[in-house]
C-alpha cells in the first residue's frame, strides 16, 4: 500500500470506517477455537489408533465408515433435525460474513483527524440541550439515537406545556454544530402535551 | 484501528458457514428422501472401500500403517497450526512508539507514553472529559507507520462538538511538538463512569 499523509482523505475514511465497523474477532476466535477442538481430538484419535491404543471415543477408520453410511444409518426425523441446526448455524455465520455490523457509532466530519462518537453520548447531548431550552427535570426527556434519525421524546408536566418548536429549533441548531458526516432526522414527540390532572409514567 | 485481518476474518467465516449450510443441506434432504440417502450411502461405502485400498497400497514396510495415515495426521496438525495463527492475529498491532526519526548522528524515537502524557494532561482540565486514554497503533498506508488512538470518555450530556474541539487543539499542539502529522483517531465514548457522574452544571 503506498504511503499517506496524515490527513489523507483515504486514509482518514479507513480509520472511520474500521471504528464504526465490528471486526468480526469475537466470532473468529469462537469458531476457530471450535474448530480447534475439532481437529485436536481428530488428531489424538488418529495418534491413539497409530500407536495401538484404545480409541477416546471412536477411532477414525470406525468415524469415516460410520459416516459414509450415515444417510440410511440414522432416523430420518434426526437427520432432518441436525440438518436444520447446522443450515441456521451456517447461515449466522454467512451472515456475520457478509453484514456490514454497523456500530451504534457515529462519525463526526473533521479534516484533521478521524473522529467517532458514540450514539450514546449524542442521545445524552441533545436530551440535555432539549431539557435546558423546555426548562424539564433531566428525567423527563429521553432521547434515542439511530443510524439516520435522532428521536427526542418530551414528557412534560401535567397541565404544562413546552414550546416544542423552540425545542427543535434548538436540537437542529446544535445537531447541526456536531458536524455529523450523515446528517440524522429529528423527531421530536411531546407524549401528552398539556393533560390535566395525573399522569402515571 | 488495531491491526486485525478483517477481510480474512470475513472470508473464513464465510466459507465455513457455506460449508456448513452446504452439509446441512444434504443431512436434510437424506432425511426427507429415501433415494438421496440411499444414495449417499452407496457412494460413501464406495468411496470408503476406495480409500481402504489406497491405505493398503502405500504401507510403510514392516507396519500395519499407510503413508497416507501419516500425511493426514501432519495434515491435522498443519490445520490446527493455522488455526491458533487465526486466533492470534485478532486485535494484533499496538506500537509503543509514535514517532522515529533518523538524523545524522542516530535516532530518535519518541515513546507513545510521551504523546500519551502531553494529551491526558491538556485535557485533564477540561469539565467535559471524565478520562482520556490515549494507544498507538500500526497503520497501513500512514507515513510514519504509526497512527494514534485518543479514546475521550465524556460527562454525560457533554456536547461532542465541544469535545472534539478541544481534542483538535491538543492534537494542533501535538503536531508542533513532534514536528510531524500523525494519523489520529479520535473516539468520543461513553462508559459506565459516565452514568454515575454528575452533569456538568451550566453557570
Amino acid at each position: 500500500m503506498r504511503t499517506m499523509e496524515a490527513t489523507a482523505p483515504a486514509l482518514l475514511r479507513r480509520l472511520n470506517l474500521r471504528e464504526t465497523r465490528s471486526s468480526r474477532a469475537a466470532v473468529s476466535i469462537v469458531v476457530a477455537s471450535v474448530l480447534l477442538l475439532v481437529i485436536v481430538w481428530l488428531g489424538l484419535e488418529q495418534a491413539l489408533s497409530l500407536t495401538g491404543n484404545d480409541p477416546l471415543v471412536l477411532a477414525p477408520a470406525e468415524l469415516l465408515e460410520q459416516a459414509a453410511s450415515l444417510g440410511t444409518a440414522i432416523l430420518p426425523w434426526a437427520l432432518i433435525a441436525a440438518g436444520v441446526a447446522v443450515v441456521l448455524l451456517g447461515i449466522a455465520l454467512l451472515a456475520a460474513a457478509v453484514l456490514p455490523g454497523t456500530k451504534a457509532r457515529h462519525v463526526l466530519e473533521n479534516s484533521r483527524s478521524a473522529v467517532v462518537v458514540d450514539s450514546e453520548v449524542l442521545a445524552a447531548a441533545v436530551s440535555r440541550t432539549a431539557r435546558t431550552v423546555a426548562r424539564l427535570a433531566p428525567e423527563q426527556v429521553a432521547s434515542r439515537v439511530g443510524r439516520t434519525r435522532i428521536e427526542v421524546d418530551i414528557r412534560p408536566d401535567a397541565g404544562r406545556t413546552v414550546d416544542t418548536n423552540a425545542i427543535r429549533e434548538a436540537v437542529e441548531r446544535d445537531v447541526k454544530s456536531y458536524r455529523l458526516r450523515r446528517s440524522p432526522a429529528i423527531m421530536l414527540s411531546t407524549g401528552l402535551q398539556g393533560t390535566r390532572g395525573a399522569v402515571g409514567i | 484501528m488495531n491491526g486485525t485481518h478483517r477481510g480474512l476474518n470475513r472470508t473464513l467465516l464465510g466459507l465455513i458457514g457455506l460449508v456448513l449450510i452446504a452439509s446441512g443441506a444434504s443431512s436434510v434432504l437424506a432425511g426427507t428422501s429415501r433415494g438421496f440417502a440411499q444414495r449417499w450411502t452407496n457412494g460413501g461405502t464406495g468411496l470408503w472401500a476406495g480409500i481402504q485400498e489406497r491405505l493398503d497400497a502405500a504401507r510403510i514396510p514392516g507396519t500395519e500403517t499407510s503413508w497416507w495415515t501419516l500425511a493426514a495426521l501432519a495434515l491435522l496438525v498443519i490445520v490446527a497450526v493455522l488455526l491458533v495463527c487465526w486466533i492470534a492475529s485478532q486485535g494484533t498491532g499496538r506500537s509503543n512508539h509514535v514517532a522515529r526519526l533518523e538524523g545524522n548522528d542516530g535516532e530518535t524515537v519518541v515513546d507513545t507514553a510521551v504523546a500519551a502524557q502531553a494529551i491526558k494532561a491538556a485535557l485533564s482540565g477540561n469539565p467535559q472529559v471524565l478520562a482520556t486514554s490515549v494507544q498507538s497503533w500500526r497503520t497501513k498506508g500512514a507515513g510514519q507507520g504509526t497512527g494514534l488512538k485518543i479514546s475521550v470518555q465524556t460527562r454525560k450530556g457533554a456536547s461532542p462538538a465541544e469535545v472534539s474541539d478541544a481534542v483538535e487543539h491538543v492534537v494542533e499542539s501535538l503536531d508542533h511538538l513532534l514536528g510531524v502529522q500523525l494519523p489520529v483517531l479520535v473516539r468520543i465514548r461513553a462508559g459506565a463512569r459516565s452514568k454515575f457522574a454528575r452533569t456538568q452544571r451550566v453557570a
